[in-house]
């Protein structure tokens, strides 16, 4: 009788300690997305998109080249770090499944993808920006796609890996090779995961300054010159809410939450891929 | 009734990766056009000998076959045999289901269009026809455009026979296909099996005897790697020669 009187005190400290440590962090999530929304949609206006930065004290200043720039980066990066990525998971899950390095390159990956930001950024600084003498946004977009890769590598793999080994031995059994099974059935099977791994690795790099801080860096006027320093949302952020105007703190705010927006869509999209292919 | 022999097993070993001494001195012959039942208690090395057969032993690493399987006069454990190729005339279906992702359609014109068949004429035929010889065309006439998912077990089991019988193979090896399956859907795959032997031959691993009574003209029982009995079916079942299938048939162990 007092045994199970001490289990039940046990339960109600073990469910009070976990709900109010949940509603510590749900707290500080609300907060933050609250705080760029009330700024962020009280400082849009259609100057921010179609405009350029404008010098201080000159009304109707923008961010259109930093649109602009974030989006070739962004675009760029995920043309160089997805199909890394899955070719590299496709080479872990398939060619490599039964050796040592196939587990070894996935501990690695893992590690990668929770190294910071900021060490990716001073990576690509060291290897690009340094020997070619100036900052350009491909060293920004190289720096955002190695942060892709090992997103993109791991889902490909575990995805991959759900596609039942019978189904690949069926396809054998009819006679097909292996990199046809590959790309005809196994693809196939794993499509909508893939795809979604992707979508949620461009979320996870979409959001990121300091890689770019080191790399891409800035640049007050339009351009889409890759091979120069280019502006992008997160790096503008950065130096607008640091700077000593509100009119730059209204820009930053609006940046934050358009690329909150952004990050959200591509969220949802990608869990709702994944709600559709599984529900059966 | 003995019809002329399809494939020959002549004193095939088979080791797994690691040395391990799967199959020991095989010898038996497969007749054209007949059932030929593999029994025997669960790792007796029935399912390993199946997978001898259509070469599938060579998908993993250090696996090493000893011997002669004879197909129609080639050696298939010889090196420069054409793998694809022999899988195409050997057929395999497995013990669970294994629809590909993709349309009932697409499901089935798969082999056909590895093999350079692109007319969509020419594939559509082949697809009725062979659904109607695996006994499914009626219940999947009107959603070849679905997923191969959205079917039954029974029907994806059919429908893998189908996507068997769709390249035209010679032989058709069954891997306990019915293991997975309820009884109304196992009794009309076997009797697809029976009916069509008239075309092809067919080889079947099965744990279920009465399956193998039911189904077979030829038995083999196995017993750790080596094939104890083999010899027609009625004789297996009723009058075997060898004290250890009796035991086995009548149920003593296994």
């Amino acid at each position: 009788m007092r045994r199970e009187r001490l289990r039940v005190i046990q339960s109600r400290i073990a469910f009070v300690m976990s709900t109010l440590t949940a509603l510590f962090g749900i707290f500080w999530l609300l907060f933050i997305i609250g705080d760029v929304l009330i700024h962020g949609i009280g400082a849009l206006n259609i100057n921010l998109f179609i405009n350029d930065p404008a010098p201080v004290g000159v009304e109707g200043g923008g961010l259109r080249n930093a649109f602009v720039g974030h989006l070739l980066i962004t675009i760029f990066a995920t043309l160089m770090g997805v199909p890394i990525g899955v070719l590299g998971g496709t080479f872990l899950a398939e060619y490599a499944r039964d050796r040592g390095i196939s587990r070894f390159i996935s501990v690695l990956s893992d590690i990668m993808v929770s190294v910071p930001a900021i060490v990716v950024g001073t990576f690509v600084y060291a290897l690009l920006v340094k020997p070619l003498g100036h900052f350009s946004g491909w060293a920004g977009s190289v720096a955002l796609a190695i942060i892709m890769i090992p997103v993109v590598l791991r889902t490909t793999e575990n995805m991959l890996s759900l596609v039942p080994w019978t189904v690949r031995e069926a396809a054998f059994a009819l006679g097909a090779p292996y990199y046809k099974v590959i790309i005809q059935v196994v693809y196939r099977g794993a499509a909508t995961g893939i795809f979604t791994g992707i979508l949620l690795s461009i979320a996870r790099v979409t959001g990121e300054a300091a890689p770019l801080l080191f790399t891409s860096f800035n640049n007050a006027f339009f351009s889409i010159n890759m091979k120069e320093p280019i502006a992008s949302l997160t790096v503008s952020i950065f130096q607008y809410a640091m700077g000593p105007y509100d009119s730059w703190h209204a820009q930053a705010w609006a940046a934050a939450f358009m690329i909150t927006l952004f990050i959200l869509v591509i969220t949802i999209l990608g869990r709702l891929i994944i709600k559709w292919r599984y529900r059966r | 009734m003995t019809g002329s022999i399809e494939i020959d097993v002549k004193g095939l070993d088979f080791y797994y990766a690691g040395n391990i001494h799967a199959l020991k001195r095989i010898n038996f012959p497969i007749y054209k056009n007949s059932v030929t039942a593999l029994i025997g208690p669960s790792g007796c090395g029935k399912t390993t000998l199946l997978r001898c057969f259509n070469r599938m032993h060579d998908l993993y690493p250090n696996n090493r076959y000893e011997g002669e399987i004879i197909f129609q006069g080639t050696n298939v454990l010889s090196r420069d045999i054409d793998v694809i190729d022999l899988r195409s005339r050997i057929g395999m279906v497995f013990q669970k289901p294994t629809p590909f992702p993709m349309t009932i359609f697409d499901n089935i014109a798969y082999g056909l269009r590895l093999r350079g068949m692109r007319k969509r004429a020419e594939l559509s035929e082949t697809v009725e026809r062979v659904l109607k010889r695996a006994a499914v065309w009626d219940e999947v006439k009107d959603k070849l455009n679905v997923s191969a998912y959205e079917l039954s077990g029974g029907q994806q089991q059919r429908l893998c026979i189908a996507r068997a019988l769709a390249v035209k193979p010679e032989v058709l090896l069954f891997d306990e296909p019915t293991s997975a399956l309820d009884p109304i859907s196992t009794a009309k795959i076997e009797e697809l099996a029976i009916n069509l032997k008239k075309e092809i031959t067919i080889i079947i691993v099965t744990h279920n005897m009465q399956q193998a009574a039911r189904m077979s003209d030829w038995t083999g029982f196995m017993m750790l790697g080596e094939l104890i009995e083999f010899g027609r079916t009625d004789k297996i079942f009723t009058n075997p020669s060898e004290k250890l299938t009796e035991e086995y048939i009548t149920g003593r162990f296994g």
